[in-house]
């Protein structure tokens, strides 16, 4: 109730801060036809921008951090040896603690000369798509480099709760499926992401969360420009994210300027609340089906044969997972897809 | 367990300020260090500080002018213990203007003295009497540049203009090669590296394009790098630098005092100089005043030709009330502003921050408005 109130409170002062900068002509006010804000006919072709460079940005990073997230997550779970496996814990959950600052002079003073010789060879080699049209960049600021320091900077938050979800992974799921002879990766496959599918899903939008709101790391690696781009490896044609273009330009801003960057903020707020949502979707629109179907074709799989008449072990289901149980108990038999399945092994 | 977790996060915490201010006290704060012995030898100051004043000066702004405010607030504290300076450079010269003006500061650190409109929004505060602008901190813009196998650069106005409104793309075009008799230019693109923020370094440069080269640089003065295109853009001036020295081909300015290594080019064959950028302020600065007593100042480019004046000089204000709300306050920020404003002051951030001394003529009338300030 609290959080609703500030949170209501938050998104009243945003509105209220950004209206008049939203209402004004900015070609004709003295006030934004100067500095950062000049050469825009009105807020939403100001903002328009600023959100495609946002979700750009954002959503290059998951592409690289969500997949190695969710690896390292599996490895630390499932495959690395106990002591590895803490110690790789560890040291991802430590990679959080690192301030965004930090993140950002390390993109500047390691990653983008990094990345320099592979942007030229895109250039030269794959030129021909947009992606990597040119101009390429000397200095190395590209977004490409900040979407990879992004990418970077969500790893240990994917990891973390994935990490957690797949280790909640009922045992007697995975030992049965071993049991019927599955290898490690099939067990994983069938009994262990079925299980933490939503969870991946939350872990992956808490990352897109970080990335979408991270302000520092972008605002000192990548070169911004206000406009619409794909291009990944130039100088000029960097879409600039919404914190980031805050963060630079807050300090100088006039008033309306300030109301303008506020309402630029309202933007990612609403972003922000419509990932959320979509990841409410996702996750409770998978539990609602099921709950309708009463039968979930995939995600009790194998293991729906070993508590049957278990006393013990159905109870403990029980206990580890509220959820899945209760598939468990309205199914009444395997479904003949499950058969086929489990014909196999 | 938790415990210890927590522990250790905090060792690595730790680990990384020590790193984190390590790193900054090499490249900034090293100069506040060098403000105390400064000061304990030049103990000496044209205004005599009462040492026994006590209480808060709260102030922030400018960035450009932070090591110079180190500087100076080391060397006040030495001889007026009681008196504390808060200067909050995180606000940038308009943070520091909209907050002064908002009443939360006793004066603020602008690269740009106060619009008209600022001017009158200020009586709010200051009374009728509105608000002081003063000069205490003179700079030059330097370009800076990397050129593989060019050790020395010399750009003209008009070159300048070119490079950086994108008209000149190659290093050997014909123009750069006039402005550098007898020195081999490679067919290297040029990269122009400019600030993704808004600066008072951009404002002075820009003026200084859009004054000296108006044919070729059709965009107005701002604080915001107005061209859009090749531009690689960054954060603070130390990120231009780091841009620079990284790429190939690249040129870009900053405020000369936070170049460190790189290498700079001669603007008209001026190299920057201390001397060089306080003869341009003698010879081209003239007071526009915007109100009663005002030392906003506005620069003359055309006059900065000479062989001993450097043509981009940088200046920043402090600004301050021509009446506080309460006298003690307006005693200490006085006491303060005079110190900065001294010959000795400014000669304390030449030392630490690697400013200009103002002239003397104009240290003088500052003290002057002070002087009325109540």
């Amino acid at each position: 109730m609290l959080i609703m109130i500030i949170l209501a409170g938050v998104a009243l002062f945003l509105i209220i801060s950004a209206i008049p900068a939203i209402t004004a002509d900015w070609s004709t006010e003295s006030q934004l036809n100067t500095g950062p804000t000049a050469g825009f006919p009105n807020f939403w072709a100001y903002v328009g921008p600023l959100i495609w460079g946002t979700l750009w940005s954002a959503a290059i990073a998951l592409l690289f951090g969500a997949p190695i997230g969710i690896g390292i997550a599996l490895f630390i779970s499932h495959y690395a040896p106990r002591r590895l496996a803490s110690i790789l814990g560890y040291l991802v959950d430590l990679l959080a603690a690192v301030p965004s600052i930090v993140f950002g002079l390390w993109g500047i003073i390691v990653i983008r000369p990094f990345l320099l010789p592979l942007s030229d060879w895109l250039a030269a080699n794959l030129g021909w798509i947009p992606l990597f049209g040119g101009p390429v960049s000397t200095t190395g600021s590209t977004i490409l480099a900040g979407a990879l320091v992004l990418a970077v900077m969500i790893l240990p938050i994917i990891t973390s709760i994935s990490r957690e979800i797949f280790l909640q992974t009922p045992r007697l799921h995975e030992e049965a499926a071993l049991a019927l002879g599955a290898t490690r990766w099939e067990m994983i496959r069938m009994a262990v992401f079925p299980y933490a599918k939503s969870g991946i899903v939350s872990a992956t939008l808490l990352g897109l969360g970080r990335a979408l709101g991270e302000t520092m790391a972008i605002a000192l690696i990548i070169s911004p420009a206000i406009l619409v781009s794909v291009n990944l490896i130039t100088e000029g044609k960097n879409s600039q994210t919404i914190a980031a273009n805050i963060a630079l330009n807050f300090p100088i801003a006039t008033t309306l300027q300030r109301d303008a960057l506020i309402g630029t903020g309202l933007m990612l707020f609403v972003i922000s609340l419509a990932v959320n949502s979509i990841a409410r979707v996702i996750v409770g629109g998978r539990k609602g089906k099921r709950t309708k179907s009463k039968v979930s074709p995939k995600s009790p799989g194998p293991l729906s044969r070993v508590p049957a008449g278990d006393f013990a072990s159905a109870t403990a289901l029980d206990v580890v997972s509220g959820r899945s149980s209760a598939g468990i108990a309205d199914d009444e038999g395997p479904t003949p897809e499950e058969d086929i399945e489990g014909a196999r092994y | 367990m938790k415990f210890k977790n927590v522990a250790a996060t905090g060792a690595v915490f730790v680990t990384v300020a020590i790193a984190l201010s390590a790193c900054s006290s090499s490249s900034t704060s090293g100069s506040s260090t060098s403000a105390s012995t400064g000061a304990a030898s030049t103990a000496v100051t044209s205004t005599p500080l009462d040492a026994s004043l006590t209480g808060t000066i709260t102030a922030g702004g400018s960035s450009a002018q932070a090591n110079a405010e180190n500087a100076w607030i080391t060397a006040y504290k030495a001889q007026v213990a009681g008196v504390t300076v808060n200067y909050d450079k995180s606000q940038g010269s308009g943070g520091g203007v909209t907050n002064w003006l908002a009443g939360s500061y006793d004066f603020a650190g602008s690269d740009a003295p106060l619009k008209a409109d600022q001017q009158t929004s200020s009586q709010a505060i200051c009374g009728t009497g509105g608000a002081l602008n003063l000069p205490v901190y003179l700079d030059g813009v330097a370009l800076i540049y990397n050129l593989p196998g060019v050790t020395t650069l010399n750009l003209s106005t008009d070159t300048i203009a070119k490079i950086f409104s994108l008209a000149i793309t190659t290093w050997n075009d014909p123009a750069i090669v006039a402005d550098n008799p007898g020195v081999t230019l490679p067919a290297t693109a040029i990269t122009t590296v400019a600030r993704s923020d808004g600066s008072g370094t951009t404002q002075n440069f820009t003026n200084f394009l859009s004054a000296a080269s108006p044919t070729i640089w059709t965009n107005p003065a701002s604080n915001a790098w107005p061209i859009k295109g090749n531009v690689s853009s960054q954060k603070g001036g130390s990120g231009v630098v780091q841009a620079v020295t990284a790429g190939s081909g690249t040129i870009g300015y900053a405020d000369h005092s936070a170049i460190g290594t790189a290498t700079a080019a001669t603007v008209n064959k001026v190299a920057f100089s201390q001397e060089g950028a306080t003869a341009a302020f003698a010879a081209a600065a003239t007071t526009v005043p915007t109100a009663t007593g005002d030392l906003s100042q506005k620069f003359d480019y055309s006059k900065l030709t000479g062989t001993t004046v450097y043509p981009i000089p940088l200046i920043s204000y402090q600004i301050v009330c021509t009446t506080f709300k309460t006298a003690a306050q307006a005693t200490l920020t006085k006491s303060f502003i005079g110190f900065v404003a001294s010959s000795v002051g400014q000669q304390v951030a030449a030392k630490n921050a690697g400013s200009a001394p103002i002239p003397d003529e104009m240290l003088t009338k500052v003290q002057t408005a002070l002087a009325s300030v109540k």
